[in-house]
């Protein structure tokens, strides 16, 4: 079922606005929601009044709120690894390595996983207890990073998993020809082998994220009555498009914000498009957030939830 | 008598058949060891320069390569002459 929104755009947009207004017009419909900020500088409390942590913080009637904290999830993941890592190693192995992991952190590729593994957490433990969880992502860049993260990282354990299937065969050949190798004390069967067995496991979880983007979630673009946030939901239309991940809708924030003008590009015609006036007051509390007119996208959601279900 | 002429038969036999099956997986095990070492260069290869998976994929595989690890580092020692190895192998002088 599809039970996850996804509001993507660039910054500044008005993602989190958006993503706070929807959490709490959901809320207040009936259905029990979440809403999670994966945006490393977070203002989802901010925008909701309340102050919030890596855990759900009630907010009001139906609606529940957190802030990834992605530094504490990159630390969580290091440590387990290397905990994992001595109780497997010799101790002098281990020893060379121990040190090469406070680098890892700074790692190409880490933030972005630590926001797969939030999702993937967010998902499996708290999303049963909700009937909509909403995230307010980062930017463009690292947004399309981790969704597509699934995708790249797949090939990559597809390729890796043939070539340990050939590994694992040319040692069963060797122990049958000569049951007193040395290649006998190591593992021969898949079923022993711990590499292959987590690549399996590995495989298992990134296939299940890509079937929650492309499938099991509302993708929403944010955009600006300007030409550069235009642009970039172009950009993101292609990146997402070649990723098999369908697009729900096209919110235009801001409206009237400027006399500038601007192109809708023809590309994005097609999607289901809503108008959300510039406030000249501003937005300073809940009720604020509810009065932008987000009903019409609220609507759109569960009516397309119902089709899919 | 007969009794130790009997062990050394079976021992001389043993290692005979030793011997051949020794050689019979050579070449295989020469392959092998090539393969994983490719398989922990693709994995480890980031931290290196080289084309790899995103490197959290490498900090969950790394805690059960010490093995691939052992055979990685003794390939390198290695990489100096890797057709003298090859020449050895096949007994080519």
């Amino acid at each position: 079922m599809r039970d996850s929104v996804f509001f993507l755009g660039k910054g500044g947009v008005g993602k989190t606005t958006l993503s706070s207004a929807l959490a709490l017009a959901l809320a207040r419909h009936g259905k029990r929601v979440l809403v999670a900020s994966l945006d490393p500088a977070h203002n989802l409390g901010d925008s909701l009044k309340v102050k919030l942590d890596g855990e759900p913080k009630n907010v009001e009637k139906n609606l529940d709120a957190l802030e990834v904290n992605l530094a504490w999830w990159v630390d969580k993941y290091l440590e387990e690894s290397r905990e994992q890592l001595k109780l497997n190693y010799s101790y002098n192995m281990t020893l060379n390595l121990d040190s090469f992991f406070g680098i890892l952190k700074y790692s190409p590729g880490t933030e972005e996983y630590a926001v797969l593994w939030a999702i993937e957490d967010i998902h499996s433990r708290l999303a049963p207890s909700y009937d909509f969880v909403v995230f307010d992502t980062p930017p463009t860049a690292l947004s399309l990073r981790f969704l597509s993260m699934p995708t790249i990282s797949g090939l990559w354990v597809a390729e890796l998993t043939k070539l340990r299937e050939r590994i694992l065969k040319d040692r069963q050949t060797i122990v049958r020809l000569d049951p007193d190798s040395p290649v006998a004390k190591g593992t021969v069967d898949k079923s022993d082998d711990k590499v292959y067995g987590k690549l399996g496991s590995i495989r298992t979880r990134l296939a299940a994220l890509e079937v929650l983007f492309s499938k099991h979630s509302f993708m929403n673009i944010v955009v600006n009555p300007d030409q550069l946030s235009m642009y970039e939901a172009l950009r993101i239309k292609d990146e997402l498009e070649r990723l098999g991940i369908p697009l729900s809708a096209l919110c235009l924030n801001k409206h009237g914000v400027s006399e500038a003008a601007y192109e809708l590009p023809a590309e994005l015609h097609h999607l289901p498009k809503f108008t959300y006036s510039f406030s000249r007051d501003g937005i300073f509390t809940r009720d604020d957030l509810v009065s932008i007119g987000i009903e019409p996208l609220m609507n759109h959601i569960l009516s397309e939830r119902k089709t899919t279900r | 008598m007969p009794l130790q002429f009997g062990h050394i038969l079976k021992t001389t036999l043993k290692t005979l058949t030793q011997v051949n099956r020794g050689k019979a997986t050579g070449i295989l095990d020469f392959e092998l060891k090539e393969l994983e070492n490719i398989f922990t260069l693709l994995i480890l290869g980031g931290f290196a320069g080289l084309p790899s998976p995103p490197s959290p994929i490498a900090i969950e595989l790394l805690p059960y390569m010490e093995k691939e690890l052992i055979v990685l580092i003794a390939r390198a020692d290695l990489a100096q002459d890797p057709l003298g190895v090859l020449m050895g192998m096949l007994e080519i002088d």
